[in-house]
């Protein structure tokens, strides 16, 4: 069943700025939707006017089938975890959870009984009596989950909840997210800026560019098939490489010197791209072109490799490689590669689509 | 972008007393006062008649509203400039020393409790020709001190009062001021050798400048306008005009010498002088926040 | 301090120690004339160590009559400044919040507008337009009464600034949790902003307090009758007592008596003080 609809929802501003122009989207019960972007792409923007703290321009928004445009925030039945959680600083836990269900009139047992229910599946149970400036970031982040989930709304609404944590944590939380909203069967919309973060939790990813949704797919969707080079860019990390190239009769020619071969009907300007971790080591003979090494990143599990295509012109363009284990190739000599044809991308320049 | 809500009436609901208490208080009032200013009414409030420009202009020959206004010049600054010196030196003091700090505090910030008009009381007793200590003990040392004959020392007195209420709050705000100077500045001074002496007069009063030039603006607004108590207590504008600040004639004209469009034609003067100082105060405390 | 100069230290503690003596020094002496006998002036000067008259003057002023034309004790005219100081504080404080409150997370019409008229309420002090507030005062018929000793000096561009600035401090996504914990407007101001604001609202309290209980001009004007006197400008009626005799024990007294509310207030709650001061910075 159909959860929340957005039809042609856009956002333009009174000073007549065009935030979001225009985006579809119908979000299936149960889903775990994730809105990711770099910053300004409207990512929030959209989230708020779901939420109700913005206002709808254009467009409507329905969820399970009732139009929502007008509703307050209270009345959509949603709840919100905000980046930097919005507790209420002078109130308990108990108080922060409790809240929202006391302001719609729930009697009071039944509350006591949601939200040490919640609280026991967070964890929380210890702290239902400490203020929130007596947590530490993670259990503000849990506080801050167990006060939406209290309420047992239709919608999860995440804002960059993660954000203000440092990285061994986040990578705890995301995991224990992903698990809770699986164990609750809530729909849920989740904006985040990192696209790690975004591959991992998501059932379907939302990729905005300037208020446009690029491309809507699954995790892996995005990352075999991207529609444009702001996709491809975007997923995967390193990103992948992207070269404008023209494309002929003979291939894809990336500079005088160079041409790649392959037989497509497509003429004209386009964006070749590989992934770093889809090029291979070759040799004189059998390489397709050569990197004149600029830099080596050892990781340990994996070796990154920064280097220019090498070409009479001294510009040639940058490139990655991303190879696994251990590599120790040195500066500024050369290296063969080559470029496996089933991982190209081809993107038309003009229409920035994929070919 | 501050959160709103979405209610239309409820704000102007919220707003109502406070717009109805300035509305009848202030601004119907500041109407008045601009009004009666081009009007001449006599003694009893029985008959008035427009004269147009006319108490403007009689304020404006009369030498004794000159004479008030030097007055209120030197009054404001001397309060403001020995006031701000001696609260300097002693938050120098208390912020050197490391025992003691709040106990000092404490003890020399009451006096800001204290209405203007009591201090004025104190201070009086204690210069009173003929029984105040003070007085006794410099008449003993030479000095012939009657502030009621004499218009200097009237002066004096009117200033020494003054300055003892709003030392603690200078002290205060030089106190915070210097405890906000970085250390390492200083430390860093001490290495290149600067006396402390030297260290005060190049490094932490320059840095001391914003708060130095915020109380410069309260101390002259203090002594403009809320010293009528002081002056009234000790003085009352006299001997002669000698110490009648232009808002203590406001007050004298009007309810003592019941001329009414005068003192109205000075109330607007001296709005138009607040509002230029509200202005000036207000442009400094932006630049402040721009600074932070 | 950087160096260990044992001498500078020592300069610094006798200075303040003697500039706190120079504070002190009017109270002190009006300490020591409240416990000498009213005759003991007529000699040609004040007594420079207590005398032995202290608990009758006191008491007498406290509890019989302030003297010196002054017919109500002390303790009556401090009720009537408490009133008054009351009633300014919590006037101006409830006044304050609300308009704060509808300025900062409301948008509406002429919003602008109410911004500068309460902002123009900065630039009209009470002594500046005396004469005519006297008169619109006279023409409501609020001469000698609370109301009218109140009502005039409530409103407060100040404390409304400060309730702005505190309320802007406020991070929006409080109030967009609020919103979507299905709080209107009534419920996020009580719930939410008015305990968030509470070191604020007290802050401000202890200044407003000051402020009021020692206003002198304008009670002065308004009451002429003993039931409205407040403590402070009582002491201008003490003063202009003509026939002779100043008893001066009295009016010392009664001074030390006016101040001491506020005083004790700035002390008990000096960190509260600071603060007000600090954050009104007038």
């Amino acid at each position: 069943m159909t959860d929340v609809i957005l039809e042609k929802v856009g956002k333009t501003y009174p000073n007549g700025y065009q935030a979001i122009p225009s985006v579809d989207l119908s979000i299936e019960e149960g889903e775990f939707i994730v809105l990711v972007g770099p910053s300004g792409c409207g990512k929030s923007t959209l989230l708020r006017m779901v939420a109700g703290l913005e206002s709808i321009s254009t467009g409507e928004l329905r969820i399970r089938g009732e139009r929502m445009n007008e509703k307050e925030p209270a009345e959509r039945d949603i709840a919100m975890v905000f980046q930097n959680y919005a507790l209420y600083p002078h109130m308990s836990v108990y108080d922060n959870m409790a809240y929202g269900l006391k302001n719609r009139g729930i009697a009071k047992n039944l509350i006591e009984e949601k939200v040490s229910d919640v609280a026991k599946m967070l964890g929380l149970t210890e702290l239902l009596q400490r203020k929130p400036r007596q947590l530490s970031g993670g259990q503000r982040q849990r506080v801050a989950m167990g006060r939406a989930m209290v309420r047992d709304p239709k919608v999860f609404l995440f804002d960059e909840p993660l954000s203000n944590l440092d990285a061994k944590l986040r990578v705890q939380m995301r995991v224990e997210i992903r698990q809770l909203q699986r164990k609750l069967g809530t729909t849920t919309l989740y904006v985040t800026h990192d696209q790690v973060e975004a591959m991992t939790l998501a059932d379907r990813l939302v990729v905005l560019n300037k208020g446009k949704a690029e491309q809507i797919g699954t995790p892996m969707d995005l990352y075999n098939k991207p529609a444009t080079p702001f996709v491809a860019a975007f997923i995967g990390s390193p990103s992948m490489n992207l070269i404008d190239a023209t494309l002929t009769e003979q291939g894809v020619k990336i500079s005088e010197a160079l041409t790649l071969p392959l037989s497509h009907q497509h003429r004209g300007d386009i964006v070749w791209g590989i992934r770093p971790e889809h090029l291979e080591v070759s040799d004189e003979q059998n390489g397709d072109f050569a990197l004149r090494i600029q830099a080596v990143e050892s990781l340990g599990a994996e070796t990154l490799i920064h280097g220019k295509i090498e070409t009479e012109s001294a510009n040639g363009e940058s490139m990655v490689v991303r190879l696994s284990g251990p590599h120790l190739p040195d500066v500024n000599s050369l290296m063969w590669l080559t470029a496996p044809m089933s991982h190209w991308h081809l993107f038309d320049a003009k229409t920035q689509q994929r070919l | 972008m501050t959160v709103t809500f979405p209610q239309k009436g409820l704000p102007w609901l919220l707003l109502l007393p406070q717009l109805l208490v300035t509305a009848i208080f202030f601004l119907w009032p500041a109407e008045q006062a601009l009004e009666q200013a081009f009007y001449q009414e006599d003694a009893f409030g029985l008959s008035r008649e427009f004269i147009g420009l006319e108490n403007f202009i009689d304020l404006f020959t009369d030498p004794l509203y000159y004479q008030s206004m030097l007055t209120t010049l030197v009054f404001s600054f001397s309060v403001a400039i020995v006031g701000m010196s001696l609260a300097l030196f002693l938050a120098v003091m208390a912020d050197r020393v490391i025992r003691g700090k709040l106990a000092y505090q404490t003890l020399l910030i009451w006096p800001y409790a204290v209405a203007p008009v009591l201090a004025g009381v104190l201070w009086w007793i204690l210069f009173d020709p003929s029984m105040g200590p003070i007085a006794l003990w410099l008449k003993s040392a030479g000095v012939d001190w009657n502030h009621y004959l004499d218009g200097n020392q009237a002066m004096i007195l009117v200033v020494i009062a003054s300055t003892w209420k709003q030392i603690s709050y200078n002290f205060l705000f030089f106190l915070a001021g210097l405890q906000a100077v970085p250390r390492s500045l200083i430390e860093a001074a001490a290495i290149d050798g600067a006396s402390p002496f030297k260290r005060f007069w190049t490094i932490v009063f320059p840095l001391l400048s914003p708060t130095t030039f915020f109380l410069l603006v309260v101390n002259l607004v203090y002594a403009f306008f809320e010293t009528f108590g002081v002056i009234d207590a000790t003085t009352k504008g006299g001997p002669g005009q000698s110490t009648t600040t232009l808002v203590y004639k406001v007050f004298d004209d009007g309810f003592v010498g019941l001329d009414l469009g005068g003192s109205a034609a000075q109330s607007v003067v001296l709005m138009a002088i607040v509002g230029l100082m509200t202005v000036i105060q207000f442009r400094f405390i932006e630049r402040k926040v721009q600074y932070s | 301090m950087i160096e260990n100069r044992p001498w500078l230290t020592f300069a610094s503690h006798a200075t303040l120690l003697l500039g706190i003596g120079l504070v002190a020094l009017p109270v002190w002496m009006a300490l020591v004339a409240s416990t000498h006998p009213a005759s003991a002036f007529g000699v040609g000067h004040i007594p420079l160590w207590f005398g032995d008259a202290g608990a009758e003057t006191w008491g007498t002023v406290l509890f019989e009559e302030a003297g010196n034309g002054v017919d109500t004790p002390v303790w009556f005219m401090m009720l009537n400044s408490l009133i008054m100081a009351l009633g300014i504080t919590f006037g101006k404080i409830v006044i304050s919040l609300l308009s704060a409150y509808a300025i900062v997370f409301f948008r509406f019409p002429c919003r602008n507008l109410c911004f500068w008229i309460i902002f123009m309420t900065l630039m009209l002090p009470v002594e500046v337009r005396i004469v005519p507030t006297y008169e619109v005062v006279a023409n409501l018929d609020l001469l000698n009464s609370y109301t009218g000793l109140t009502l005039p000096l409530i409103a407060s561009a100040t404390a409304t600034f400060l309730f702005r600035q505190c309320f802007l401090s406020i991070p929006g996504e409080l109030v967009e949790a609020a919103r979507i914990d299905g709080a209107g407007p009534w419920r996020f101001f009580f719930d939410i902003l008015l305990p968030l604001s509470r070191t604020n609202i007290a802050a401000l309290f202890v200044i407003l307090f000051i402020y009021g209980w020692n206003q002198y001009l304008w009670p002065l004007l308004i009451t002429t009758d003993d039931a409205y006197y407040t403590l402070v400008m009582s002491i201008k009626r003490m003063l202009s007592v003509t026939d002779g005799d100043i008893a001066w024990n009295q009016i010392m007294a009664t001074t030390l008596l006016a101040m001491l509310p506020p005083v004790a207030v700035v002390i008990g709650m000096q960190k509260l003080f600071v603060k007000g001061l600090v954050d009104s910075e007038k």
